[in-house]
């Protein structure tokens, strides 16, 4: 999900490089970790890059001294390699007389790279992009002509891509190919833009041209060229005019980015699982440090504590000694050199984890870590690091991230347990098949928006996602809600339970019959009960019944939750991108 | 783009007041339900609009939207004929499909096109959650991230607001199946209801109005003694007497006129040029323009359409009764345009006239 702009433009007023900054201010959202620019001015590209924010990238670079008519910029996410300075884009070729921003991934890089460097090409970077302004040099070396040797170069590769680029002996051209990801052209006076979105460029132009896959082309400061597999296409045909605000572009119609990026948790599962097989040394690695470890300490905190404990009862269950530890409570805990640590982090950064495992290290233990930002602070800190692939989430409240967590956590436990894991690969058709249960979880969450208070009671896997679903409510919709052990609800809880009072059960299908007495507990007091239940059912008196694979019906559960949070707080007029109080990375105490 | 709007749909749900009167021409807070549609489309950045229709709508209709609109008769039958006959007068590759008869916002229909817009696909399909009375045009899953229309497993419906391409079928619903592989789709979230039954009516009122402040126009009168509360609107001319009460949320249409000692409160609308007696009390009900309502009456959950007279001292029962779409288990009267209560009359639940 990096954020990719091109301007060109011919006498305008204000500096390139300030509207390029500003376009990829835009781009911010995307999530990135790193941050260039490139020009060419008098035949010669200049390329500034650093690992970083924008804004410190910026000044430290002095990027808004920077000029000419024709400019990249790119906030990298990285993927490929970490990172770092000499991994952020725009990737040269050995000449510097090509250069190079790319969104996506190349599949075949290695065995390029590999030809690239047979024939004399140097490589000064480890990402599957630098490939790209090689492949253009070689076929420029061999005869070609600057688009043809483009051309040629996207023919080479396999995968998937928004790529631009430009090369100095055409001042004023950009050059673009697009696969997969995202690629739209802003026409605008004197100056056109290309970029991963709308919104980057919005301000300066409302039409626009968006790029379908296999569109290849170029833009120069009055002209935009496009062919779709050796066709021209008809600009004025794919031209648009767009009336709408630039946040409202980026949600793709989705009404929030928490919804859409609910609906993105089966891409987030399928990437992660794929990229962590694809890691498959470090899952080995993971294993076995866990194998040979006293006790397993799963630290992390909030959604992400609520996958640790879930994870923690997967290995109880196998007779480990997994002990779940609230990351901001770590003091209360001693650690040895035979204890391995699970961190668990969306951002990576979260300040509360770092702390805990900096004391556990100190003690000796080995640290894995499980987050979600490559080469973030925590995985810095780690043994090992694993990943989540999700992707960015702009939503503060994580929901397609703590998808991808239980997912990565699963995958991990069959490897401990020694287990086939292909089931795995239908979590993706599980979730999607929750998401057409939208009405009834609109219907639950629209009931409780009415209410003060709520309680959400699970046993054994259905108690980490009670929790996650009564945190989710308190964060987004402020509805005061608590969740228990259904066993536990007789030994206080209950005391609070009258007439109207919703009670909410979270049933795996797992421990149906224990929970159905819970029911009936909470009936007596008059409660009205609500059922999340995969495969067997409560008896409540309003219950959402899904039916899935036993080994994964907690996969059906978790998007109905997050859900029902969803409309309880869009029924209560807030907005659940942006909870109060709560930011999307917890870096103070 | 064009945008093409299909107002010519029988309305069974709505009989026998759809038999006078074609439901997308029905006034909500002022404006036709139609209107609604055309509104979005408009703010989508769609100008010019085919409206499929038939010869009562055509008579009826009132577009205070500025868009340039060409009206086309009904000759094919069904939703699907209809689409058919609207497509004629379309020249361009793709259109903006829009039923005439749901009550969305703006924003409803800026998203259709935004994501359009943002992608990269032939076709986009709008859908809301629905869980009570689902007999909506179509249900629809999400399979492999592509829509698929089906009949069951699944709260999800088609929302009336879509981006296709012209094509060549028989049955709209096949072809959208048809056209899923290369089609996307969002989840609508905001407001949204689709005008069915008497229910849906009085339901968009209380959408309409749930957050909107109260804004009385200069031209009104409004008596010294008159009680206004809040989420009123008051449109010109219209004239509020001596101790009447709007408590609200309420509209009160362009020269409408509230009689002394009047209540009127909780999502009701009372459209332009009504006369409401005095003490008369109305509450979550949709008063149609030139309605006549007598002295001392209560009318709940009703409908009552244009031109009729209701007579002085009317009672409207509206429990218990059994609304298809409704979480509450009430429904008055539904008066079709035109027709006369008896003075004195209790009439409800559930009464169609």
């Amino acid at each position: 999900m990096c954020g990719i702009i091109g301007i060109i433009a011919k006498d305008k007023k204000e500096a390139l490089a300030s509207i390029t900054v500003q376009c990829l201010e835009r781009l911010e959202y995307r999530g990135y970790d790193s941050v260039g620019i490139a020009s060419i001015k008098n035949n010669q590209i200049e390329i500034r890059k650093a690992k970083g924010k924008l804004e410190e990238v910026v000044k430290k670079l002095n990027i808004l001294s920077m000029s000419g008519d024709t400019f990249l910029g790119h906030t990298r996410w990285a993927t490929h390699g970490e990172p770092t300075d000499y991994n952020a884009h725009p990737h040269t070729d050995c000449t510097n007389s090509i250069a190079v921003i790319h969104n996506g991934t190349i599949r075949n890089f290695n065995e390029l790279k590999e030809e690239l460097i047979s024939l004399g090409h140097t490589f000064k970077s480890e990402t599957d992009t630098e490939i790209i302004p090689h492949l253009i040099e070689e076929f420029k070396k061999r005869g070609m002509k600057n688009f043809e040797a483009f051309q040629s170069a996207v023919k080479a590769i396999q995968g998937t891509y928004a790529i631009l680029a430009i090369i100095k002996d055409e001042e004023n051209k950009i050059y673009f190919a697009k696969k997969d990801n995202p690629l739209v052209i802003g026409i605008a006076d004197k100056m056109n833009f290309i970029s991963s979105d709308i919104p980057s460029f919005l301000p300066y132009t409302n039409k626009i041209i968006i790029l379908i896959d296999g569109d290849i082309g170029y833009i120069t400061n009055k002209e935009v060229y496009i062919e779709n597999f050796g066709k021209p296409v008809k600009i004025e045909d794919r031209t648009k005019i767009i009336t709408w605000d630039a946040s409202a572009a980026s949600k793709e119609g989705f009404e929030h980015y928490m919804l859409k990026e609910i609906h993105e948790s089966p891409i987030a599962v399928e990437d992660t699982i794929s990229g962590m097989i694809a890691e498959i040394d470090k899952i080995k690695e993971s294993v076995k440090l866990i194998n040979s470890a006293r006790r397993i300490i799963v630290t992390a905190a909030g959604t992400s504590y609520h996958a640790g404990l879930l994870f923690s009862i997967l290995l109880q269950r196998e007779g480990y000694n997994a002990l779940p530890i609230i990351a901001s409570e770590y003091y209360n805990l001693k650690t040895t050199e035979e204890d391995v640590i699970l961190a668990i982090s969306q951002s990576g950064e979260t300040l509360d984890v770092i702390q805990a495992i900096k004391k556990f290290k100190q003690n000796g233990s080995s640290i894995i870590s499980l987050t979600n930002i490559i080469e973030s602070a925590i995985a810095r800190e780690s043994d090992v690091k694993l990943y989540t692939r999700a992707g960015p989430e702009i939503g503060v409240a994580a929901t397609k991230t703590f998808t991808s967590q239980v997912a990565a956590l699963m995958l991990l436990y069959n490897f401990i347990s020694q287990k086939d894991y292909s089931y795995l690969s239908k979590i993706k058709e599980i979730i999607r098949y929750a998401l057409n249960y939208q009405g009834e979880a609109r219907l639950i969450g629209e009931e409780l928006s009415t209410k003060n208070n709520a309680y959400y009671l699970g046993r054994g896997l259905s108690l980490p996602l009670a929790m996650e679903a009564a945190l989710k409510i308190k964060e987004i919709a402020y509805l005061h809600a608590e969740a228990y052990p259904a066993g536990e609800s007789k030994h206080g809880p209950i005391a609070l339970v009258e007439k109207g009072f919703p009670v909410i059960f979270i049933n795996d299908g797992e421990l149906t019959e224990d929970l159905q007495n819970n029911v009936q507990e909470m009936k007596a007091r008059k409660a009205i009960t609500y059922g999340i239940s995969v495969n067997k059912k409560l008896n409540t008196d309003k219950e959402l019944l899904l039916t899935t694979d036993e080994k994964l019906s907690i996969f059906a559960i978790i998007p109905i939750i997050q859900l029902i949070a969803y409309y309880a707080s869009v029924k209560r007029g807030n907005d659940p991108d942006k909870p109060r109080n709560l930011a999307k990375t917890v870096t103070v105490e | 783009m064009k945008a093409l709007v299909l107002a010519a749909g029988k309305g069974e749900g709505l009989y026998p007041y759809t038999k006078n009167q074609q439901k997308e021409t029905i006034s909500i807070l002022g404006k036709q339900i139609i209107s609604y549609a055309l509104e979005g489309i408009k703010k989508a950045g769609v100008n010019e609009a085919i409206i499929v229709t038939n010869d009562q709508t055509k008579k009826d209709l009132e577009i205070n939207v500025d868009i340039s609109y060409e009206i086309v008769n009904q000759k094919t039958p069904e939703i699907s004929g209809a689409v058919k006959d609207g497509m004629e007068k379309i020249d361009d590759e793709t259109f903006l499909l829009a039923f005439g008869d749901i009550i969305a916002p703006p924003e409803f229909y800026m998203s259709l096109m935004n994501s359009y817009v943002t992608g990269s696909s032939k076709a986009v399909f709008s859908l809301v959650p629905v869980y009570e009375g689902m007999q909506t045009y179509g249900l629809a899953k999400i399979i492999d991230n592509k829509i698929e229309i089906t009949k069951e497993n699944t709260t999800l419906a088609l929302a009336g607001a879509y981006i296709i391409p012209k094509g060549d079928f028989t049955d709209l619903l096949e072809y959208f199946k048809s056209l899923s592989n290369s089609s996307r789709y969002f989840i609508w979230s905001g407001k949204w209801i689709d005008i069915g039954y008497p229910e849906d009516l009085i339901n968009a009122i209380e959408l309409l109005l749930s957050d909107k402040k109260t804004i009385i126009s200069e031209n009104a009168e409004i008596s010294k003694t008159a009680i206004i509360g809040k989420g009123i609107i008051i449109d010109d001319k219209a004239i509020v007497d001596d101790y009447a009460v709007i408590k609200g949320p309420a509209y009160i249409g362009k020269e409408a006129y509230i009689g002394s000692y009047s209540l009127i409160r909780d999502y009701t609308s009372i459209e332009a040029n009504v006369k409401i007696g005095a003490y008369t009390e109305i509450t979550h009900s949709l008063i149609g323009e030139k309605a006549e309502i007598g002295s001392k009456s209560y009318l709940t959950f009703s409908v009552v359409g244009k031109n009729t007279k209701i007579g002085a001292s009317t009672i409207t029962v509206s429990y218990p009764a059994n609304p298809v779409r409704s979480k509450e288990n009430k429904l008055g009267a539904l008066i079709s345009p035109g027709e006369e209560i008896p003075h004195g009359s209790i009439i409800g639940p559930n009464f169609k006239k």
